[in-house]
């Protein structure tokens, strides 16, 4: 499968203090799944090192080195093998590679919008080494996972190898109704930020409650979440940042609106020259304060047309944000670095895509909920029912309408719920 | 933090006005030289003598006057009198890379000019040598620099040179100058950059129009942050690999600031060593660097880090001695009145502290002791010994954040990153 976002946004004022209008192809990955006997192989490359260096303008998003624009991902997003199985009505699997480890919610390019939120760096732990064994029996997921806690420093950034086993999370997923999701996760990340160690630690929580239905004709998604990482110098803590999340989609004869609302709290750092870029790894104690951003995104994306072999759906979404200090605000002024404390972005692109779209992520082997009990390890996982949606052009049809155990993948979500 | 000593004379007399007025004063002292043997060119001096003194509440130094930089963050402060020149850090309204030169003679310090620093984000660092002849400015981040001045006229710097290479590519932290066998060197503290390795940088500044480069040493976990160069020996701190001490010429057995021995290391508690003050007293004793730990924190709220007391008296295992804390505040930079034995340290939230370090710093009561078993260590507690003098600062009914610090003819000169220059009277 292979994907990409032509994509326009204009971010008003920015950290420019002015606005800017640019253009991207964004989020240009190509997804592979591998089965062998009971192996199976999980791969992901996400090109934005090729097409989004000086990142996509996201007032509000932070992270890697970069503010008010997002980073792009490592070319390896994800690079797993593993195998499970199940026996005596307990399921198991471990994976190792290059991932997500098991904590917080699905990665945001799998989600209803294109712009990623604030929390990004709040709520997921990604693109590390990671070995994750997951138990699952019933309604009931168990993961834990060690990796390295270094995050990438660039899009061809090797891992740290060495730190391997220096950090580790852990999630507990419970399943109590079809469609329903609920999870709550924790996970030490050890000196994130400087690739050699001593920088600050970071102690994370998240719950997540998690819902999704689709029938023939629609479909229903929410996602509510509270994230937690505080930041610990010699194990005393320096910062808290929190964040708030609520976003929900819903999608009819192809067109579907999208809502998300936002309160995060962001660590604010010394810009270098470029304003949208910070000093990575940072040269001591270069923090400003905490910011406080709310965040409402509306999204409109009509029916999807297929041209050959791509589909392509155009999309808008508008986004209007409020910074406000954080608790400590330190010497952060948004008056100072924005000339306003009010913001807006636009947006406007098409989703392009072509293949068998990949489910959610973040999750392997039965830690996914829509492996369930009942599909064996090394079943490629979009033949399973409920992966597959009615009348999207270049997928299979679905089998039944019923609620699913869990969430259909991401296209369904936004907009390809049949005619 | 730059090494601005006071002459010799003044310095024995400030001793003898000090012993007639202490009731409780240094007790006759070990006149006896320590040549130690790993650098036998050094005169480490003699035992600093016992001091004991009473409990007091510290003080609150009397402030002068002060000067405002509303437009950008001050960082590191310079002055050699009637001139002082503050450097800018990041970016507020406008991006740090302004040095501000401020006539300082009177109360009230007054903006007399300043200078841009071409391509600088950060102008973190600034120091005079010792003959007033050269000004030198660190830049962060890339392309790391340092720009070397003329300062034929103190308040008019002019250009000579500007010095920045692929070892200074990721930004230079901290530049300290100081001269070893009559040849002026810059010691350049590299942040960590797409390297991942910081490094040291030493420059020769023989010829201030065409720096060279010398030497360079990949060192610090993760970091080296500063240095301390004097008579031949250069203190390096490198964050949690501790504080190392350099031969660069001191010991007589061959060294130079091209070719370094390292003589010792100390890990001291807590590690974040962020810089060094090397401590001459009245009486000649050389015994004790003054370590700055600096830990995490928030600018403008909060900081962490405190001053550590390093015993070199054998430079080859230098061994933590005592340490000075603060709640809630963290150390920065250091100066030392070094004829009356007063260690002034920045120290961010906390403003100024005036420290009392005469005489014997490592011995003390067992109620002023700090021991810990972990590291198998006991340490003097400087506050529990009545030796916290004064506080500067805290009274002004607004926000500060002390970058560094100058003691210099009586007064104490302070950059603050929220508000400034201002301008103390000493504690002493």
């Amino acid at each position: 499968m292979a994907q990409a976002v032509p994509l326009a946004t204009r971010a008003d004022p920015t950290a420019t203090r002015s606005a800017l209008t640019e253009g991207y192809l964004t989020q240009p990955i190509v997804m592979a799944h591998a089965w062998y006997g009971p192996l199976q192989a999980i791969g992901t490359l996400n090109l934005e090192g090729l097409t989004l260096q000086r990142g996509e303008l996201t007032t509000g998003g932070y992270g890697e080195g970069y503010v008010d624009r997002r980073h792009p991902h490592a070319y390896v997003h994800e690079l797993l093998i593993g195998a499970g199985g199940t026996a005596a009505g307990f399921g198991a699997s471990l994976f190792a590679g290059r991932g997500f480890a098991p904590f917080g919610s699905d990665d945001p390019m799998v989600r209803p919008f294109e712009k990623y939120p604030v929390n990004h760096h709040l709520a997921q732990v990604l693109e590390r080494v990671v070995i994750v064994g997951a138990v699952r029996r019933g309604p009931v997921i168990a993961e834990v996972g060690t990796f390295n806690g270094d995050e990438p420093t660039g899009p061809g950034s090797v891992p740290k190898f060495s730190r391997v086993g220096d950090s580790w999370a852990s999630r507990l997923t419970l399943l109590p109704l079809a469609g329903v999701e609920l999870s709550a996760s924790v996970a030490r990340v050890t000196s994130p930020e400087i690739p050699q160690g001593h920088g600050l630690d970071q102690r994370k929580g998240s719950l997540v409650a998690r819902y999704a239905y689709a029938s023939r004709k629609s479909s229903r998604y929410a996602l509510v979440e509270w994230e937690q990482t505080g930041e610990r110098d010699r194990g005393v803590l320096i910062t808290k940042l929190q964040s708030v999340l609520a976003e929900g989609a819903y999608c009819r004869a192809g067109t579907s609106v999208a809502a998300r609302i936002e309160r995060t709290d962001r660590p604010e750092e010394e810009p270098l020259l470029d304003p949208f870029r910070t000093p990575r790894p940072p040269p001591d104690l270069s923090n400003l304060g905490e910011s406080r951003w709310t965040t409402l995104t509306i999204a409109l994306a009509a029916p999807a047309t297929r041209a050959w072999f791509v589909t392509g759906q155009p999309f808008v979404e508008v986004a209007r944000l409020a910074v406000a200090p954080g608790d400590p605000a330190g010497i952060f002024s948004s008056e100072l670095r924005y000339g306003t404390n009010r913001m807006w972005m636009f947006s406007a692109g098409v989703r392009l895509w072509a293949g068998m779209m990949h489910g959610r992520m973040g999750r392997y082997g039965v830690a996914e909920p829509d492996a369930g009990m009942h599909m064996p390890m090394g079943t490629p996982k979009h033949a399973a029912e409920s992966d597959t949606m009615p009348g999207m052009p270049g997928m299979p049809g679905m089998t039944h309408s019923v609620p699913m155990a869990s969430s259909p993948s991401r296209f369904s979500l936004i907009s390809s719920c049949g005619p | 933090m730059k090494p601005f000593l006071v002459p010799p004379f003044a310095a024995a007399f400030i001793l003898l006005a000090a012993c007639g007025g202490d009731s409780t004063g240094p007790a006759a002292v070990d006149t006896t030289g320590l040549k130690p043997a790993s650098c036998p060119g050094i005169n480490l001096g003699p035992k600093p003598a016992p001091l004991t003194l009473p409990q007091t509440t510290p003080a609150a130094m009397r402030v002068l006057g002060f000067g405002t930089e509303p437009d950008r963050y001050t960082a590191e402060i310079a002055v050699r009198s009637p001139t002082a020149y503050t450097t800018t850090w990041g970016v507020r309204r406008v991006q740090g890379n302004k040095v501000n030169i401020w006539d300082v003679s009177g109360n009230t310090p007054t903006l007399v000019d300043s200078v841009i620093v071409t391509g600088a984000n950060t102008t973190g660092d600034v120091a005079v040598s010792d003959d007033g002849k050269l000004l030198v400015v660190a830049t962060e981040f890339a392309p790391g620099s340092i720009a070397v001045y003329d300062l034929t006229n103190p308040r008019k710097p002019a250009l000579l040179s500007r010095f920045t290479s692929d070892q200074t590519a990721a930004g230079v932290h901290t530049a300290e100058i100081g001269r070893v066998n009559g040849k002026l060197y810059a010691f350049l503290a590299v942040d960590i950059g797409s390297s991942g390795a910081a490094r040291l940088v030493t420059v020769d500044l023989s010829n201030p129009s065409v720096p060279v480069m010398v030497n360079v040493k990949v060192t610090g976990n993760p970091y080296v942050h500063d240095t301390f160069v004097r008579d031949g020996l250069l203190f390096v701190a490198l964050w949690n690999d501790g504080m190392q001490i350099w031969d660069i010429g001191g010991c007589g057995t061959g060294a130079s600031p091209e070719a370094p021995k390292i003589l010792g290391t100390v890990k001291t508690v807590n590690g974040e060593v962020h810089n060094v003050w090397w401590y001459h007293d009245a009486s000649g004793s050389k015994r004790y660097a003054f370590v700055g730990e600096e830990g995490a924190g928030i600018i403008g709220t909060s900081s962490r880090g405190d001053i550590h007391v390093v015993d070199i008296t054998d430079p080859a295992q230098p061994k933590e001695v005592a340490f000075y804390h603060v709640d809630g505040a963290g150390t920065h930079n250091f100066s030392v009145d070094e004829a009356n034995g007063v260690l002034y340290a920045a120290y961010y939230n906390g403003g100024v502290r005036a420290i009392d370090v005469r005489g014997d710093l490592g011995t003390c009561t067992a109620a002023q002791q700090d021991v810990n078993t972990t590291l198998n260590l006991t340490r003097c507690n400087l506050r529990l010994m009545g030796r916290e003098l004064a506080v500067g600062l805290l009274d002004q009914n607004r926000q500060v954040y002390v970058w560094g610090v100058q003691y210099l003819g009586g007064n104490v000169y302070a950059s603050d990153m929220v508000n400034g220059i201002w301008k103390l009277a000493a504690a002493k």
